[in-house]
């Protein structure tokens, strides 16, 4: 319904922008291919060798190992403790609630400098700095507020009449809570997941502030260190950066819908 | 941030009330017994607020406190007073930190919003095929880890890297350099790779609230004649008040707290060229103790986040109301 002369100058514009936001991901990945240490690209041998030889020179198997543990058990624990959290605002009620709810919501509006400094002197006379331990706890308090907050969006969404119905079935809050709200929930739970694993895997500064050694650091950390000392092989620190990146790109290409959503609803976190 | 900003403009543009977001007058649990029992409610909640408190709050109040001393993180603390706030634009690191945020919220904030309406537009016309391709690739950055993007910068301004190659190719081999080592150069050249990381998401934020957008008014303002821009500026752009506000608020606090991709291309450098306040937090934090300093940037940046919140989200409601 728009005019030729519109439309050619639309799709010129898209291009233009699209190549633009394109251009630095296609190079890199061409020189993660590409044989030269110096990153010239040279695409009559593919190197896919180079992702091998970069994960072994960056060390890669001890960061991905330490991501895992980290990313999981928050993914793992913080939803449980958001589904909790949000079924008791959403359903029980809390006693406190017109003071602790907005305690709780001030939280996304905190930006992590306004803790960071004595959680780390915190940390340090806990004794859980350089731990799985406190790296995890500390991901797990920041991501209380939006937790509690979307689950308990999802749960308030629950029609009041089924959990009434288990209840005159004799089901405790206990059981109401998983087989009664939770199927229904499904869907906010899976969007929590993914962000959750989103927020936690691409995390840089709270590993960097409570991490320091290099056997309990997530594989961002590792890639930082890889770029400090291999800024030379241009060609393998691509790789290891297209490596770092692959399992996010992966959860999102198979979780599209989802993870756009998330990523809208989950950005205003701090 | 508060998330019911995210919903609540995309309602009120299809004529609903904001609903249950926040929700403290519509209760869909109607009426009487509906399972409200709040002493069971504390003990679900007991392990979240417990984190909470031992993570956020109570290290909040640590670090107000802290700001008043003067301390190196090992040694005993010394009473500072207000010290710690006072020095502020007196000191040459910091006032660099607050004037390049100024900066960048040019090229987090401004610019990002200016790509992602004309991005959001473009694709929207009806008859453009593969809107949703050019829309997946604006989005792309989004899904990339920061630690990776600003592996990826450092690439592109390498010296013998392809923004050079490009401006030899366009015969401006002249003003090839190493752009991030330049003083002048680098921080426009870390803005720019800011716009390309942000205007993904203000484009979809905007595409999700221009769908709620009513065709009518569209064709109305197509009949009077009028082009695409005046059908930008009569119609998109009113229309998109709600998600302009929370994509401002957003990216300005993004600005604001700059860290990741300054901290692993420049380290703030060179000099202190690129600095921004969460770096100097860090550095003054653990690198070279002075943890007084540190918590009073942490408490300032806290401050001027929730002022910038609170000052957007009510310039939109009330200029909406």
């Amino acid at each position: 319904m728009i005019s030729r002369r519109e439309r050619v100058m639309t799709y010129t514009l898209l291009a233009i922008v699209s190549i633009a936001v394109l251009f630095p991901l296609v190079w890199v990945l061409l020189d993660a291919l590409s044989p030269s240490s110096t990153g010239a690209i040279d695409l009559t041998s593919m190197h896919w060798s180079n992702f091998v030889t970069a994960w072994q020179q960056a060390g890669f198997s001890q960061y991905l190992k330490s991501s895992l543990i980290i990313t999981g058990s928050v993914v793992i624990l913080g939803t449980v403790v958001a589904i909790l959290s949000g079924y008791a605002f959403g359903v029980l009620g809390v006693i406190g609630e017109k003071l602790l709810f907005p305690l709780v919501l001030l939280g996304l509006m905190l930006p992590m400098e306004a803790f960071i400094v004595p959680l780390y002197y915190d940390f340090l006379s806990y004794h859980i700095t350089d731990t799985y331990k406190g790296i995890i706890l500390a991901h797990l308090g920041m991501g209380v507020s939006f937790g509690a907050f979307w689950m308990r969006t999802a749960f308030r969404a629950v029609p009041g009449t089924l959990g009434e119905a288990a209840r005159i079935d004799g089901a405790n809050s206990w059981s109401q809570l998983w087989r009664v709200y939770l199927p229904v929930a499904r869907p906010a739970v899976l969007t929590l997941v993914l962000l959750s694993f989103l927020w936690t895997w691409n995390d840089y500064f709270l590993a960097l502030v409570l991490v320091s050694d290099p056997a309990h650091q997530p594989i961002t950390l590792g890639l930082g260190a890889f770029s400090g000392r291999y800024l030379v092989q241009i060609n393998l620190l691509s790789a290891a950066a297209i490596l770092v990146s692959l399992p996010v790109i992966v959860l999102s290409f198979v979780f599209q819908r989802q993870f756009v959503r998330g990523i809208l609803s989950g950005a205003v976190k701090g | 941030m508060n998330p019911t900003l995210i919903r609540n403009p995309a309602r009120r543009n299809a004529g609903q009330p904001p609903a249950g977001a926040v929700g403290r007058k519509p209760k869909r649990h109607s009426g009487v017994g509906s399972g409200r029992r709040p002493w069971l409610g504390l003990l679900y909640l007991a392990p979240g607020i417990i984190l909470y408190a031992v993570v956020v709050i109570v290290p909040v109040g640590q670090g107000v406190w802290l700001s008043f001393f003067n301390w190196n993180g090992v040694t005993a603390a010394t009473w500072a007073g207000l010290s710690n706030y006072t020095g502020f634009l007196s000191d040459p690191a910091l006032r660099a930190a607050v004037e390049h945020t100024l900066y960048f919220i040019i090229f987090f904030s401004l610019l990002p919003i200016a790509a992602g309406l004309l991005s959001a537009v473009l694709t929207s016309y009806k008859g453009v095929r593969g809107a949703g391709i050019f829309r997946a690739v604006i989005f792309m950055p989004q899904v990339i880890t920061p630690a990776v993007i600003a592996v990826v910068w450092q690439r592109i301004y390498e010296p013998d890297g392809p923004f050079n190659d490009l401006l030899r190719i366009v015969g401006l081999g002249g003003l090839a350099r190493g752009w991030l080592g330049d003083f002048t150069w680098a921080l426009p050249a870390l803005g720019l790779a800011g716009t390309w990381a942000a205007f993904g998401l203000c484009m979809v934020m905007f595409v999700s609230s221009m769908q709620g957008i009513p065709q009518e008014l569209y064709e109305a303002v197509r009949v009077d004649g009028a082009g695409p821009v005046r059908e930008f500026f009569t119609v998109t752009l009113p229309n998109l008040r709600g998600p302009l506000s929370v994509v401002l608020a957003l990216t300005m606090i993004g600005a604001i707290r700059l860290f990741d991709l300054v901290w692993l291309t420049t380290k703030g450098g060179p000099g202190i060229s690129t600095i921004t306040p969460t770096v100097v937090l860090y550095e003054r934090a653990f690198a070279n103790p002075e943890v007084g300093s540190a918590a009073a940037i942490g408490v300032v940046m806290t401050i001027v986040s929730l002022l910038v919140v609170l000052v957007i989200v009510k310039l939109a409601e009330g200029r909406s109301e």
